[in-house]
C-alpha cells in the first residue's frame, strides 16, 4: 500500500516529467501559447469594427445612368459630402472596385424619377468590394434609403406650398440624413458595468479557452506514446496506480493553463495597444476569476485525458481532440461572437463546455460577475471534468495491466 | 545445492489465464519456480503464453486458476524488463532513471545512489544526459535494463532483452544478467535466441499452446529421455516439442 505522501511524491515527478516533455515539444508549444496568442492579435483587430456600435462608410464610387438634374444634384452632394467619385459606366467602376480605388459603388439607374416625379429607392443598385464589411454596407445602403427618402418628402412639401417647404429645410439642411445625431447604442454589459465591449475584452477570454482545451495534443502525444511503448504498464510495476497517471497529468496541464492564462494577459493588455488596438482591462474580481479558470481548466485537462484514453494513435487523438476543440469553439462563440449568431445557435451554444466557460469567463472580463451566473456555470465545468476523469480511468487501467 | 534446492522467491502452480473472447487459455496448468540465484529460461514459439507468465509473476494480471506465491524473509522485489523500450525517449538517459527512481518515494540520497548506480552498473555515464531517442539500440537496452534495476530487484523477469541489439551490447547484457545471478538474483530469461538461454540458464521452461511442454534442468533435457538419442542443442531440443509448423 502505498502511503499518500509517496503517491504525492509520485504525482508530483509525474507532472515535472509532463512539463519537461512539453518544453521538449516545440509543435506542443506552439499550439498551447503561439495559435491562441495569434488568434488573439489577430481577432482584436478582426472584430475592432465588428463591436463598435458605428462603422465608416465604404469609399464609393457612382454611376449616373439616370441624366435628370435632380438625380445629377443629389449625387454631386453625396460626393461632396463623403468624397465619393464618379464613374461614367458600369465598366469602369468595376474596373476601380477591382483595383480598390473605390470600395463599393452606387448605380442610379434609369428612370430614378417616377412618373410623379418622385426619385424611387428600388432603382438604385449598390456594389460591393469582395471586403466590404456588412456592418458597412449596411450603413450606405440606410443612408441611401433615408437620403432618397428626404428628397421624396422635400418634393412633397415643394408641392405642398412654401409653408412645408421651409419648415421641412429647416429640419433637413441637405439630402444627407443626420446620422450623427443618431441615438446613441449601450449594451447590456456596457450599462451593468460602465464599461465599453471592445474586441480585445472579448478575444482575450475566448481564445484564452480555446487555447486551454488544446492541452489534448501534448496530453495525447504522451499517453499515447506511455501505453503504446509499455512504460504506462512498467509504472504500474513500480507502484505508480492508475489514479496517480491521472493526477499527475491532472496538476501538470492545470498548471500549464496559468501560464497560457498569464500569456494571454500580457498580450492583450500590453501587446495589443502597442500594434494600435485597445487595452485589456483587469480590473477583475479575482475570486470569481480563480473560480472560473479553475473549473474551465478542469474540464479542459478532463476531456483532454478522456480523448487521450479513448483513442489508439496520436493522429487518432490529434484529429479527434483537435477537430472537436475546432467544433466546440465554433458553438460556443469563442471564434464568431455569440451576438452574430442566429437565435437557435445561441441557444445551442449555452449547452456546450466551451460556452459555459466563455460565458463565465466573459462575465468577469466585462466585470459585472454574479454568483448566480458563476456558480452554476463553473459547476456545469467540474462536473464535465468529473464524468471526463471517470471516463478516462477504466482504459488507463486496462492499459496498465495489460501487455 | 542443485538448483531444484534453490529457496523459491517466487512460485506459481496451476496458473491458468484465459484472455476475454479466446477459446483457447493462454495459459492452462502452468508451475514455475525460481529460487534465489537462480536463472529459468523461458522458451516458446510466439503465442505460447510467455509475456502472459510474466504479466501473471508480476502481478500486471490474476490468474483464474491457480496461484502466484512470493516467499521469503520480506517480500521479494520483483522487477521486469520489457521487451520494449519502456522509456520517455525525449527524456535524457539520467532523467528517465531518475523520474523512475522517484517512483520508489526513497529519500532523495537513496534515490541519487540508485540513479549513479544503474548508471555505472549498465555503462551508461557517457550517455547519462543524452537524450533517450538519440541513443542507440544497445545503449536504450541497457537504460531499459537499469531502470528495472533501480528496485535492486530479488527477482527479475526479462522479455527478450536484447532484442535488435549489436554482438557487443548483448554479450554485455548477458554477462551483466549472469553476474546478477551470480549475486543471487533470481532471473526469468524469456528470448527466442536459444544461445542466450545456453550462456545465461541453468533451467528452462518450454511453454507452447500455454502449456508447459518441458521443465527441468538444461543438461537433464539436453541429454535426451532416458536411453534415448541426445539433442545436439537446445534449438534441436525446440524443434522436437514444439514442430516446426509456422505459427501467427
Amino acid at each position: 500500500m502505498v502511503r499518500p505522501r509517496h503517491r504525492l511524491t509520485q504525482v508530483m515527478a509525474l507532472a515535472a516529467k509532463e512539463w519537461l516533455l512539453l518544453l521538449r515539444n516545440p509543435h506542443g508549444l506552439g499550439v498551447l501559447f503561439l495559435m491562441p496568442g495569434l488568434f488573439v492579435l489577430v481577432m482584436s483587430f478582426t472584430l475592432k469594427n465588428t463591436l463598435v456600435v458605428r462603422v465608416d462608410l465604404p469609399i464609393t464610387g457612382w454611376v449616373l445612368e439616370d441624366k435628370s438634374p435632380v438625380a445629377a444634384h443629389w449625387a454631386q452632394e453625396w460626393q461632396a459630402r463623403t468624397g465619393a467619385l464618379q464613374f461614367a459606366s458600369r465598366d469602369e467602376l468595376h474596373r476601380a472596385l477591382k483595383s480598390h480605388r473605390v470600395e463599393a459603388g452606387v448605380i442610379v439607374r434609369a428612370p430614378w424619377i417616377d412618373s410623379e416625379g418622385r426619385p424611387r429607392v428600388d432603382q438604385l443598385e449598390m456594389w460591393l468590394g469582395n471586403r466590404v464589411q456588412p456592418a458597412a454596407a449596411a450603413r450606405l445602403r440606410s443612408e441611401l434609403v433615408a437620403s432618397t427618402l428626404q428628397l421624396q418628402l422635400k418634393m412633397a412639401a415643394a408641392e405642398a406650398g412654401s409653408f412645408a417647404s421651409v419648415m421641412l429645410s429647416e429640419a433637413f439642411s441637405s439630402s444627407a440624413p443626420a446620422s450623427d445625431a443618431a441615438p446613441s447604442i449601450r449594451y447590456l454589459y456596457e450599462i451593468e458595468s460602465g464599461r465599453a465591449m471592445t474586441a480585445v475584452q472579448q478575444s482575450v477570454p475566448a481564445w484564452l479557452i480555446f487555447g486551454m482545451f488544446f492541452v489534448v495534443i501534448p496530453i495525447a502525444g504522451v499517453l499515447i506514446q506511455e501505453r503504446n511503448d509499455g512504460t504506462l504498464t512498467r509504472l504500474a510495476t513500480f507502484g505508480v496506480s492508475p489514479g496517480a497517471v491521472l493526477a499527475g497529468k491532472l496538476a501538470a496541464f492545470i498548471a500549464l493553463n496559468w501560464v497560457q492564462l498569464i500569456f494571454m494577459l500580457l498580450i492583450g493588455r500590453w501587446l495589443v495597444p502597442l500594434l494600435g488596438g485597445d487595452a485589456l482591462h483587469l480590473d477583475i474580481a479575482p475570486g470569481w476569476f480563480l473560480t472560473m479558470v479553475v473549473a474551465t481548466s478542469a474540464a479542459a485537462v478532463g476531456l483532454a485525458l478522456l480523448i487521450a484514453a479513448w483513442t489508439r494513435t496520436f493522429d487518432h487523438a490529434a484529429a479527434l481532440g483537435g477537430g472537436l476543440n475546432v467544433i466546440l469553439a465554433a458553438i460556443a462563440g469563442v471564434m464568431v461572437p455569440r451576438m452574430l449568431m442566429p437565435p437557435t445557435l445561441q441557444r445551442i451554444s449555452e449547452w456546450s463546455p466551451m460556452g459555459w466557460a466563455l460565458d463565465g469567463m466573459q462575465s468577469v472580463f466585462l466585470g459585472d460577475p454574479e454568483a448566480a451566473f458563476i456558480l452554476p456555470r463553473a459547476g456545469l465545468l467540474l462536473a464535465f471534468a468529473a464524468v471526463c476523469l471517470l471516463l478516462s480511468w477504466p482504459p488507463i487501467r486496462r492499459h496498465q495491466h495489460a501487455r | 545445492m542443485t538448483d531444484d534446492d534453490a529457496l523459491p522467491l517466487i512460485g506459481a502452480e496451476g496458473l491458468v489465464y484465459n484472455y476475454p473472447g479466446q477459446s483457447q487459455p493462454a495459459l492452462d496448468g502452468v508451475d514455475v519456480r525460481l529460487g534465489r540465484g537462480q536463472a529459468v529460461g523461458l522458451l516458446g514459439p510466439n503465442g505460447s503464453g510467455k509475456s502472459t507468465l510474466i504479466n501473471l509473476l508480476i502481478g500486471l494480471r490474476t490468474p483464474q486458476g491457480g496461484r502466484v506465491t512470493r516467499t521469503g524473509d520480506h517480500a521479494p522485489v520483483v522487477a521486469w524488463v520489457p521487451q520494449e523500450y519502456a522509456f520517455y525517449p525525449e527524456l535524457t538517459c539520467r532523467e528517465n532513471l531518475r523520474l523512475f527512481a522517484r517512483m520508489l518515494c526513497m529519500p532523495p540520497d537513496e534515490t541519487n545512489r540508485r540513479v549513479q548506480d544503474a548508471l555505472e552498473r549498465c555503462m551508461l555515464h557517457e550517455f547519462a544526459d543524452r537524450r533517450a531517442r538519440h541513443c542507440s539500440g544497445g545503449v536504450r537496452r541497457r537504460l531499459n535494463l537499469g531502470i528495472a534495476l533501480l528496485q535492486k530487484p530479488d527477482v527479475l523477469l526479462l522479455d527478450e532483452p536484447t532484442a535488435g541489439v549489436d554482438p557487443q551490447s548483448r554479450a554485455f547484457l548477458l554477462e551483466h544478467v549472469r553476474e546478477l545471478v551470480h549475486a543471487g538474483t533470481a532471473v526469468l530469461y524469456a528470448t527466442h535466441y536459444m544461445e542466450e538461454v545456453s550462456a545465461v540458464c541453468s533451467r528452462i521452461l518450454l511453454l507452447d499452446h500455454g502449456r508447459v511442454l518441458a521443465n527441468g534442468g538444461l543438461a537433464t533435457l539436453l541429454a535426451g529421455p532416458e536411453g534415448g538419442t541426445p539433442y545436439p542443442n537446445l534449438e534441436a531440443l525446440f524443434v522436437h516439442y514444439t514442430r516446426r509448423s509456422l505459427r501467427d
